[in-house]
């Protein structure tokens, strides 16, 4: 083995931390300002160290404001999409690994058509249907919409779990006399619970990050996703940098834990090949 | 037990599809409710539009430039994550963060630190004389493109970053081994050995974040809404503008249609180049 020379890691690491740079830079400032007192922080020129700090903006936001009803909102919206999703997304996934049926192989092309298929396609259509069936405006038009989003990716993800499964376990269970939905369920489920469990988080993601429908189904400030309620606040008239700063850090707090928090489920997942951008 | 998802394909993807298509041959009156057959008329006026040339230039230089950056910038750190170094798995941590952020995150972040009296780097530009004072980046054309751009490979490169980092990982480690006794540099390494087992994860990327990059809307509506002047208005950003902007529904079907199709086609295209050429 060849020794690596000194200066080859540390140029590694001076990269490393050039790019960490990058990545934490805005958000660290994000979070800075969201803490720094008023008097610095509409300063011209900025001050790259605050030392007055504050907790106003928050306060501000969390009751002079509907932030916490935006919150509430896309935490329902999330969960709910999360749900339904994992729940229909697993009896597909289940079905089309273990069993062949007449039109399997269109659902599964038309899920990854749509796995890559432009939401700005769908978006109009999508919102005309939603008005005829009366859900605009309300957070079960959100909620659908939101599986139209991220169902295709649900069963993508959820069929490369259940492939790694031997089918002869189920087998096994069948000649038991289990039922499929049996099977599944005490079966099955047990042994892919974390790819089950990574999928559920990562459609939580992409229904609480989720913009152009939400946007565009959500009218009245009652049913607005937080994404939603923090685009008004920054195209308002008078930009209040403080509080929209501390929205964004309120906004993107549970995202960042919650990621962290399965991220190992996440990289196993990716190295099987199932991901989404 | 698949009959849910296909319900779910069926009634909110695959009619959408079709309504669509429908719509875009229609010329609808939203205040009376009428829809006149229209046949290709919306067709004809998309590429007949003023607009269709620098909406179709913006389009091209916001995918070109993001694509190139993110592809870069991901490779990059792929290579940094792959190397078996302390620290680097908190790296790969932070470095994937941008994947999770939500997007309205980036925008306010972005808008933040580019606003002309407060904003960081505004400030930086201002001082180095890059920008007139109290000026920001977003408020004249051309650097408006870089920044949405920029902004946008910040978001993306993490996606490219871990499917190369994924397929690094699968090449077999015996390649290197045979390269090192052939006394191979770690540049020659790179060249011969990590880069050829990258080719078919390539192929498939540029795809997917082709698609993805075209036809994202998000960070540019939230960013500049297109702006200024229609000097970051790419594909996506028309379409909404004609549909919730003006209501004309017939119209930005059609105009949706139009990149879809445009899509599907390069994506015919491509996929034959390189059959073609892997056959050879």
């Amino acid at each position: 083995m060849k020794s690596r020379s000194r200066f080859d890691v540390v140029a590694h690491y001076g990269a490393a931390l050039l790019l960490v740079g990058f990545v934490a830079f805005p958000l660290a400032w994000m979070a800075i300002a969201s803490v720094t007192a008023a008097g610095q922080l509409f300063t011209s020129p900025p001050r790259l160290f605050p030392s007055e700090f504050t907790l106003d903006w928050y306060r501000s936001v969390w009751s002079a404001s509907e932030a916490p009803r935006f919150f509430m909102n896309s935490l329902v919206i999330a969960l709910a999409t999360t749900v339904a999703c994992v729940i229909i997304g697993i009896l597909s996934a289940y079905a089309t690994t273990r069993f062949e049926f007449p039109g399997k192989q269109l659902f599964l092309v038309g899920a990854l058509a749509s796995y890559v298929f432009p939401a700005i396609l769908l978006f109009l259509p999508v919102y005309l249907i939603l008005t005829g069936l009366g859900l605009t405006n309300t957070l079960v038009g959100i909620v659908v919409a939101h599986i139209v989003v991220s169902f295709p990716f649900a069963v993508w993800m959820l069929r490369s779990y259940l492939l790694a499964i031997p089918r002869e376990l189920d087998e096994a269970a069948w000649v038991d006399g289990a039922s499929y939905l049996r099977t599944l369920i005490s079966v099955v489920l047990p042994v892919c619970l974390p790819g089950v469990f990574s999928t559920a988080i990562f459609i939580f993601v992409l229904s609480w990050n989720e913009f152009l429908f939400a946007s565009v189904i959500a009218e009245s400030s009652r049913n607005k996703t937080i994404t939603v309620g923090i685009a008004e606040f920054i195209t308002a008239f008078d930009v209040r940098w403080g509080e929209i700063m501390a929205l964004g850090t309120i906004a993107t707090v549970p995202v960042v834990i919650l990621f962290i928090s399965v991220q190992r489920y996440f990289l196993k997942g990716v190295l099987e090949g199932a991901v989404k951008g | 037990m698949v009959l849910p998802g296909v319900l779910v394909i069926v009634l909110f993807i695959a009619y959408p599809v079709f309504e669509a298509l429908r719509l875009s041959l229609y010329e609808i009156d939203l205040l009376s409710g009428n829809e006149r057959y229209a046949a290709l008329n919306n067709y004809v006026a998309v590429f007949n539009d003023p607009k269709f040339p620098r909406v179709l230039f913006n389009t091209f230089v916001w995918s070109v430039g993001s694509l190139i950056g993110q592809f870069v910038l991901g490779f990059w750190a792929a290579l940094l994550i792959n190397r078996d170094l302390p620290g680097m798995r908190l790296v790969r941590s932070i470095l994937l963060m941008p994947y999770v952020v939500p997007v309205i995150t980036v925008a306010l972040c972005a808008r933040w630190m580019l606003d002309g009296t407060y904003g960081i780097l505004s400030e930086g530009l201002q001082a180095s004389g890059l920008l007139g004072h109290n000026q920001s980046p977003l408020a004249s054309p051309t650097s408006a493109m870089v920044s949405v751009i920029i902004a946008n490979v910040w978001r993306s490169f993490p996606f490219v970053m871990i499917a190369y980092w994924a397929a690094m990982q699968g090449i077999p480690k015996e390649q290197y081994e045979a390269a090192r006794i052939d006394g191979a540099s770690r540049w020659q390494e790179l060249r011969f050995v990590t880069l050829p087992n990258l080719m078919a994860v390539t192929v498939t990327l540029i795809m997917l974040r082709l698609f993805w990059t075209v036809t994202y809307f998000d960070l540019i509506w939230l960013m500049t809404q297109g702006g200024p002047g229609g000097a970051t208005e790419h594909w996506p950003i028309w379409v909404h503008q004609e549909a919730m902007g003006f209501f004309r529904f017939g119209y930005a079907a059609a105009i949706a249609v139009t990149l879809s199709a445009t899509l599907m086609l390069s994506w015919m295209l491509y996929a034959g180049v390189t059959r073609i050429r892997r056959a050879q």
